[in-house]
């Protein structure tokens, strides 16, 4: 059904003259496929590739645009088979026969206030006519225009109409068609421009009209779904949902209206419930009869998290919070901006009642741990959010508590923010309370202001001249031993067309690694190594963590130490900081390939494709900006992008390996076919691939992972994945991938071939 | 061409379970649709209510609780106004103060407590227990046992008590076992295999696959609610077929929304009727998500979700 970005590109002009807003008629032509503009927006295309394109592109439900708010538009009906768009808005009930509409209107107003990012306010008036006194319904209506919120007009008198539009502007919904007047209301709706909406007795009249009105030309509908009883309204809700997302029929593809104040009237927490059900089950505007903060707290909230894209972490905004009325002399504490984290942590030092200035920091919606890894939680980005935010100038305390999770960060964090006193929390938010009602943290202080105390004394401030790679490499790398590890690489070479492995076992996350890193010892890394080496893996991976502080010396000890130790073995060099992967380059050994650089993605690492080509090297590419890529549309649009930024950058497309992401089957199981169709994509561009593949496994027993991941290499390599990285001490796994390889023809076969 | 709706029952089937003994017993599943879907087929069994009762109701301050158990001085008394109730399926006892890290009242106590409301009331009778394992391991084993015959269900067999929570409540004593697990639906199959695995009949097993209050990450049970349904309904995975039994109250009475009082969030108003509101909200979405009951603990909550379940099914 959906098209492809290149059968749409196929039909374009292929002028790239950027009029469009994208850089290429390649890029536009994705972002159509994406949905994510219209084809509208190019002038160039021919009308009849325009009709063509817009009837096979066309979602299966159109998204309809009131003012500043968007309707409808959703791809799937279960919020876990994508995510859902547009989320429904809210609309308070007022009509010509109620007497409190004054108040009315008055008090939704009320209901306005900021939740996570986002403005919570009742978006819609919902402008009732009873009998058909114009007049009184103007009035009516243009004391709900004054309001400043958008209108839904259910009017089904014609003229009652066409005298309230006159006086309701353009952000407005003329809910006013039925089987009997449709011509006429179709005829004000177009005149005036606005969305048409639809109701009728029963659903098979309803379906018929929306016929009528679309053969008239009229598609900019929104269906009043709302019948005789809440069971009628759920069911009429489900069928039109389900009928276009599941069933492909776009005459029933138009956002719905639900009125739970007819359904519940006077009845308030009955409202609440049918409002929640009707948030998961398919309405787009659900008109209550008033809007009060104990509806819409619980509402808005549910409604926050229905729509949050699972694929996207609920983000915080990273600011101080003030909890239990702290102020500049209370102390501060530190975490991410994962909204579980800040809702576990604020809850828990609000049940301390301690004072305590939350500070939170841009972690790109991880978790604590996450985020370290990832290099989005490091001394650096704290020092950012730190000065952003003028915390220095803001705050008289100096006692900056740390999550207990990262406490290897401590020193970095203290070098920093060398005014501050920085002291190590607890590692789990449950005992937050007692820490701070114990005050556990002023001792700790204490010792750490004394040790900047002394620190300054002894002229710490000395300062350290930023030193040259070649300086580097003379003062601060430790001279390579040579030792025997009874293993010697055998070479590569890099055009062959066999399955790269690259080994993923010299991490940081391995506290062994990560203190032989930090010390410079070779014992631990070498015997790592040779492990790989004699399993038979191609490349290395070399993570030396964030390394924020003396990243460049340690990488450049550690490629040393690898390369002259085992035969110039060709390495990837991993690290949130690029200095350290440049300068591992310079000391690096082509002899068996380039060295590859991991990694990039479309998002903040793009610059990674610069080091890469600046240095003649491979890049790892992970089709990702900022989160898991939400369909192979996305996907192939971020290796479009990359591929493109690569290519004009004078690489050549080989030595950009494009990352699918490896999903995990506990959590992601229904996508993993998506992965490997990625794959498949990449193959088909004639582009090379890698990535993580024992993500897949993640959280299953020890025993059954290599069976998992020996499955999905060979499924890959069917897809044509060209490289991997994984353990090679995986015996099942390696001897998969040589078996495979015997199959694609890339290893002439001998019956010893699982021994070469 | 006039419009016919595609109807979707399902061959796959949520198992029917049945507690309490008598006139008052309940059974819970049975339906081979979604939630309220009775445009696909008929519901088979209308979802239920439970109301709870804490061995620490002395602290619900909630004008409307206060006023409902008034004169109320034991489980027992309050049990039995709860029966009363309106919209009341079955009773829910929690017992919370047994953590040793908070009250830790005694086993006997609570074993004595269980039995009392057991002979006040004919109400089938869900158990709760205190989130310590320990704890809970022995207190879950002498209820079953004092209760032997009621038909009752116990909460909570986690991952990590499964055999000792299973053998004692289900194998021992013939009580339902309730398997819980937090938003994983790979982990709730798992436990459901291995309870299973100890010869416990699939009728004997109910759910809970994690709980929120709305708004507060609330998301993640509601995709666990989906997925585990539609594996139940549309793939007939046996393994998920438990019907479900979702405590609403104990996540929404202790977030902002319920406990801010009126001088710290004046603009929010009426603290009880947020508190309501966030329960029944809860209870709502639980039950549109896939709950085949919900434990409640305010009238007001509870006549409202009643009042939504009938007119829904």
């Amino acid at each position: 059904m959906a098209l492809k970005g290149l059968d749409i590109f196929k039909l374009s002009p292929k002028k790239n003259c950027k009029e469009c807003g994208s850089p290429t008629c390649m890029a536009f032509c994705m972002k159509v496929a994406q949905g994510a503009v219209s084809i509208d927006k190019c002038p160039y295309f021919s009308d009849d590739a325009k009709a063509m394109l817009n009837e096979q592109t066309a979602p299966p439900m159109k998204t309809i645009t009131v003012g500043e708010h968007k309707l409808g538009g959703e791809t799937v009906l279960f919020r876990h088979e994508k995510t859902l768009v547009n989320k429904n808005l809210y609309a308070v009930c007022v009509c010509t026969e109620c007497e409190d509409a004054d108040k009315k209107l008055a008090d939704l107003q009320k209901v306005d206030y900021e939740r996570i990012g986002e403005r919570m306010y009742v978006e819609f008036v919902f402008v009732r006519n009873k009998g058909n006194d114009a007049d009184k319904y103007v009035e009516l209506v243009k004391k709900a225009a004054a309001t400043g919120r958008s209108l839904v007009l259910e009017c089904w008198d014609v003229d009652c109409a066409k005298a309230a539009l006159a006086v309701a502007g353009k952000d407005t919904i003329l809910d006013g068609a039925t089987p009997d007047n449709w011509e006429a209301m179709n005829a004000l709706a177009t005149e005036a421009g606005v969305a048409l909406g639809v109701w009728a007795e029963n659903i098979s009249d309803l379906y018929d009209t929306v016929k009528k009105l679309e053969a008239a030309g009229n598609k900019n509908l929104v269906l009043d779904v709302t019948g005789k009883t809440a069971k009628e309204t759920l069911a009429n809700a489900v069928l039109v949902r389900r009928t276009a997302i599941k069933d492909g029929d776009r005459s029933f593809g138009y956002p719905s209206i639900v009125n739970v104040a007819k359904l519940a009237k006077g009845d308030m927490y009955l409202q609440t419930a049918y409002a929640s059900m009707f948030t998961e089950k398919y309405a787009s505007i659900i008109v209550m009869e008033n809007m009060t903060y104990a509806q819409a707290l619980p509402l808005y909230g549910l409604r926050q998290n229905i729509y949050t894209d699972p694929q996207k972490p609920m983000k915080v905004e990273a600011k101080i919070y003030p909890l239990n009325g702290a102020d500049e002399n209370s102390p501060c504490a530190l975490t991410v901006d994962f909204a579980l984290t800040y809702f576990l942590v604020s809850g828990e030092m609000e049940r301390s009642n301690q004072p305590v200035n939350l500070i939170i920091t841009d972690a790109s919606g991880m978790s604590v741990l996450t985020a370290w890894a990832a290099g989005k939680l490091s001394s650096s980005t704290i020092k950012k959010t730190f000065e952003e935010l003028d915390i220095e100038n803001k705050i008289k305390n100096r006692t900056l508590i740390i999550p207990g999770k990262v406490a290897v960060m401590k020193g970095e964090i203290q070098e920093k923010l060398p005014n501050w006193n920085v002291v190590v929390g607890p590692a789990e938010a449950v005992q937050l309370p007692k820490y701070l009602k114990d005050k556990e943290y002023e001792a700790a202080a204490k010792a750490a202001a004394a040790e900047n105390a002394a620190k300054a004394a002894a002229g710490a401030a000395v300062e350290v001249k930023e030193l040259s790679f070649e300086e580097l490499l003379e003062t601060k790398v430790p001279k390579i031993e040579i030792v025997d590890m009874g293993v010697k690489y055998k070479g590569h070479n890099p055009e062959s067309k066999t399955f790269v492995t690259i080994g993923e076992r010299i991490h940081c996350i391995a506290p062994s690694i990560r203190k032989a890193m930090d010390e410079r010892d070779p014992k631990p890394i070498l015997e790592r190594a040779a492990q790989q080496i004699a399993a038979g893996a191609t490349y290395l991976d070399v993570n030396i963590g964030p390394a924020e502080k003396d990243g460049p010396e340690r990488m450049m000890w550690a490629v040393k130490l690898l390369q002259e130790n085992f035969n110039n073995v060709p390495l990837a060099l991993d690290t949130a900081n690029m200095k350290a992967i440049e300068a591992g380059i310079k000391v690096y050994n082509r002899t068996n390939g380039k060295p590859i650089v991991n990694s990039a993605d479309a998002g903040s690492r793009i610059g990674y494709i610069d080091l890469a080509a600046a240095n003649d090297a491979i890049c790892i590419a992970l089709c990702s900006a900022d989160g898991i890529a939400k369909d192979n549309v996305e996907r192939e649009m971020h290796c479009d992008n990359m591929l493109e930024r690569g290519l004009s950058l004078g690489m050549t497309s080989d030595d950009l390996w494009f990352d699918p992401l490896f999903l995990v089957v506990k959590g992601m199981q229904d996508k993993q076919m998506e992965v490997l169709e990625a794959i498949k994509m990449f193959s088909d561009k004639g582009l090379k691939s890698t990535g993580g593949l024992s993500n897949n496994s993640n959280g299953a027993p020890k025993h059954v992972r290599p069976i998992m991941d020996s499955a999905l290499v060979a499924m890959c390599m069917m897809q044509g994945l060209t490289s991997a990285i994984v353990n090679p001490n995986d015996l099942r796994l390696m001897e998969t991938i040589k078996s495979c390889d015997i199959f694609k023809n890339h290893v002439l076969y001998s019956d010893s071939y699982l021994e070469l | 061409m006039s419009f016919v709706p595609k109807t979707a029952a399902y061959s796959g089937k949520i198992n029917a379970v049945t507690l309490g003994t008598g006139d008052k017993a309940i059974v819970i599943g049975g339906q081979n649709v979604l939630p309220f879907y009775t445009f696909d087929a008929p519901i088979e069994n209308a979802p239920k209510i439970g109301v709870e009762i804490s061995d620490a109701a002395d602290s619900w301050t909630a004008p409307g609780l206060v006023d409902f158990y008034a004169g109320c001085t034991t489980m027992a008394d309050r049990a039995k106004k709860a029966e009363a109730m309106p919209g009341a399926d079955f009773i829910c006892l929690n017992f919370e103060s047994a953590d040793p890290n908070g009250a830790n009242r005694s086993v006997a106590d609570c074993v004595a407590d269980a039995k009392a409301v057991a002979d006040a009331v004919s109400m089938p009778i869900v158990i709760m227990g205190c989130k310590n394992m320990e704890k809970d391991g022995e207190l879950f084993a002498k209820i079953s046992e004092a209760l032997q015959g009621k038909n009752i269900a116990v909460m909570s067999a986690r991952n990590e008590d499964y055999k000792t929570v299973g053998a004692s409540v289900a194998l021992a004593y013939g009580q339902k076992v309730g398997a819980e697990t937090a938003d994983d639906i790979n982990l709730a199959k798992q436990l459901n295999i291995m309870l299973k695995g100890l010869s416990i009949a699939p009728e004997n097993i109910v759910m809970n696959i994690g709980t929120a209050a709305v708004g507060y990450g609330y998301e993640y049970v509601a995709s666990t609610l989906d997925r585990v349904r539609l594996a139940a309904l549309a793939q007939s995975d046996a393994d998920l077929q438990m019907p479900i039994i979702a405590p609403v109250s104990i996540d929404t009475w202790s977030v902002k929304e319920s406990v801010a009082s009126e001088e710290d969030a004046p603009e929010w108003g009426n603290q009880e009727e947020r508190a309501i509101g966030m329960e029944v909200s809860t209870a709502a979405a639980n039950l549109t998500g896939g709950a085949d009951a919900v434990i409640m603990r305010h009238p007001v909550a509870i006549a409202t979700i009643k009042k939504f379940i009938d007119e829904l099914v």
